[in-house]
């Protein structure tokens, strides 16, 4: 069941449209990754998903909820990390932590800081002020601050920005842990490794929504799945003989590697291994061909702006 | 209106105020500045210019409405009539105080949540709006309050040590407790309103500050219409005048609420 639902959402600044005719269903219990360049419009998104800024036209459902009314309850059902941590540095994690969790009249709001404190490791510096904490820990108390209420749905605009690897890192441990929970989370991000580590589905934006799968199938939307077969030496008998079976539909030779396209890439590679140790070949090891993200991310950017390579 | 989001407001502003050295100054030591000023100027005056004030056609006037007030003050000598008059002004200079506090610390805050980005965080939570400027006016025009009763038992104290103790009598009157416990906490709240307000529209601490400046007009206007004589404030005209302020910051809590627009201030101060 849809959590999050769009429909025809857009946004314009004076003429300047921020974001154009967004339909997109986010189930529950999933992470969706918004990808897109600066501008594209996922901040505005996320703006309005979560009830701080109303469509130009078109609406949102969040929870349940339109999010241009009843913005109140809906804050209740729904947690939001801004850019900026937007911590009182003057006071302590704890004070930080009960002072936000203090608007929201179901929880008890001791118990859960003591929970989320321990949850990201800061338990024992509770009572420090945020002022002097590092950048990671400043982000990890930031996220949980939106999480402390236990809402439906978390959104996470660009979490990791500006963090070295080791508290990116963290932060993504702390992400990860939410997504076993079965939290849905709306992950605006640059990062297109943390994506593709964190999220189900992927979301491209662009002003308009330029794509929303898995990871798996917007690299097919582009890319042919491929085969690579790693030989001790490749000899051009084997070559011969892995033509001749009928699911290979491509064949090309690279160093020591054999690269083909097979009807199907999970079913034929059995067969495949076989045709090529009776040809004498000696085989080190089969995988699949990785394309990273980050090339069907800008194939799409570059296919928007018109710019197709 | 939610008491228990505005108490947590109070209470964690409090906890910044008290913690940022240069607010904890302003709260704490300027009220007991502006007194010891004020009771300097009054010496000076009763020492050197009490002649010359009597002389004064602006000052006859404002004599001759406070012997009206108060009879007794008549059989004193001239100097010390003037004296009188003096201190029995203190009350509307005590007035100062909140409102010097109102531009020091209100004005700053909103503008300094929206360039820490504690704003947006506070506004993605279901606080309500007027829940949020209610406790930072309040934040700010309590403590102002309490400093300024402090600073009022203060001046009494020094206008004794001082051998004045034979005019406290002249001093402390309807007029001063009205004053006092009405009009400045309606001052109060009125210049903390106005300075919660400018700060939600400020684009920066600048404009805060420059938007603040209207608060403490009023209050020298009041001060200058009193020393003058033009309008001698009765007890009655001091009640009028707190309860117009009451609904003046009234009304004014209602415009900040319509003025605050929380998608500009979200979508500007990024």
């Amino acid at each position: 069941m849809a959590i999050i639902e769009t429909f025809g959402l857009s946004r314009h600044f004076g003429k300047t449209a921020a974001v154009e005719d967004l339909n997109l269903a986010v189930e529950a219990g999933e992470v969706l990754g918004f990808l897109g360049p600066n501008g594209a419009g996922k901040t505005t998104t996320i703006r309005m998903l979560a009830g701080m800024i109303a469509p130009t036209k078109g609406h949102a459902i969040v929870a349940g909820h339109r999010t241009e009314r009843n913005v109140e309850q809906l804050h209740e059902l729904i947690g939001m990390l801004t850019q900026t941590p937007g911590l009182y540095d003057r006071l302590s994690a704890r004070r930080n932590l009960e002072y936000f969790a203090s608007f929201y009249p179901s929880i008890d709001s001791k118990s859960q800081v003591e929970k989320y404190l321990k949850l990201i490791g800061l338990w024992k510096r509770c009572n420090d002020k945020v002022g002097t904490f590092s950048k990671g820990m400043k982000q990890r108390l930031a996220l949980v601050r939106a999480l402390v209420h236990e809402p439906r749905v978390l959104f996470l605009d660009e979490p990791t920005a500006g963090l070295d690897p080791e508290a990116a890192g963290e932060v993504r441990q702390l992400i990860r842990t939410l997504r076993e929970e079965g939290r849905t989370i709306f992950l605006s991000t640059h990062n297109l490794n943390e994506a593709e580590m964190l999220c189900n589905r992927i979301a491209v934006l662009h002003t308009r929504l330029l794509a929303l799968d898995t990871p798996e199938q917007l690299r097919r939307r582009f890319f042919r799945r491929q085969i690579i077969v790693q030989m001790e030496t490749l000899d051009a008998k084997v070559t011969e003989a892995v033509k001749k079976l009928a699911f290979v539909q491509e064949v090309r030779e690279e160093g020591s590697q054999l690269i083909l396209e097979l009807t199907d890439s999970e079913r034929n590679r059995p067969e495949l291994v076989k045709a090529i140790v009776e040809a004498g070949g000696r085989v080190i090891g089969v995988s699949e061909k990785q394309y990273p993200l980050e090339e069907v991310y800008l194939r799409l950017i570059r296919e928007e702006s018109g710019n197709e390579l | 209106m939610s008491c228990r989001h505005i108490r947590n407001i109070l209470l964690k502003e409090w906890a910044l105020l008290f913690t940022d050295p240069n607010s904890a100054f302003v709260v704490t030591l300027l009220p007991f500045l502006i007194v010891g000023q004020v009771i300097l100027y009054i010496w000076l005056a009763f020492r050197f210019g009490a002649e010359g004030m009597l002389s004064a056609p602006v000052f006859q006037t404002a004599l001759q409405k406070l012997v009206a007030a108060l009879p007794g003050v008549g059989q004193l000598p001239g100097e010390e009539q003037v004296l009188v008059l003096l201190l029995s002004q203190v009350n509307f200079f005590l007035l100062l105080i909140p409102t010097m506090i109102a531009m020091s610390v209100a004005t700053f805050s909103i503008v300094d949540e929206k360039l820490s980005g504690s704003l947006e965080a506070l506004l993605a939570t279901p606080v309500k709006t007027r829940d949020l400027l209610l406790g930072k006016a309040l934040a700010g025009a309590i403590p102002a309050l309490v400093v300024t009763w402090i600073s009022a038992g203060v001046f009494l104290l020094v206008v004794w040590a001082l051998g004045w103790a034979e005019f406290i009598g002249f001093v402390v009157t309807a007029r001063w407790f009205l004053t006092l416990f009405l009009l400045t906490p309606a001052v109060a709240v009125l210049s903390f309103m106005l300075g919660v307000a400018g700060s939600s529209r400020a684009k920066d601490a600048r404009g805060a500050q420059n938007i603040a400046l209207v608060i403490i007009f009023p209050v020298f206007a009041l001060i200058g219409i009193q020393i003058t004589g033009i309008v001698w404030f009765t007890p009655l005209l001091i009640l009028a005048l707190a309860l117009a302020i009451v609904i003046a910051a009234f009304v004014s809590l209602r415009a900040a609420v319509r003025l605050f627009r929380r998608e500009s201030i979200v979508v500007q101060w990024r």
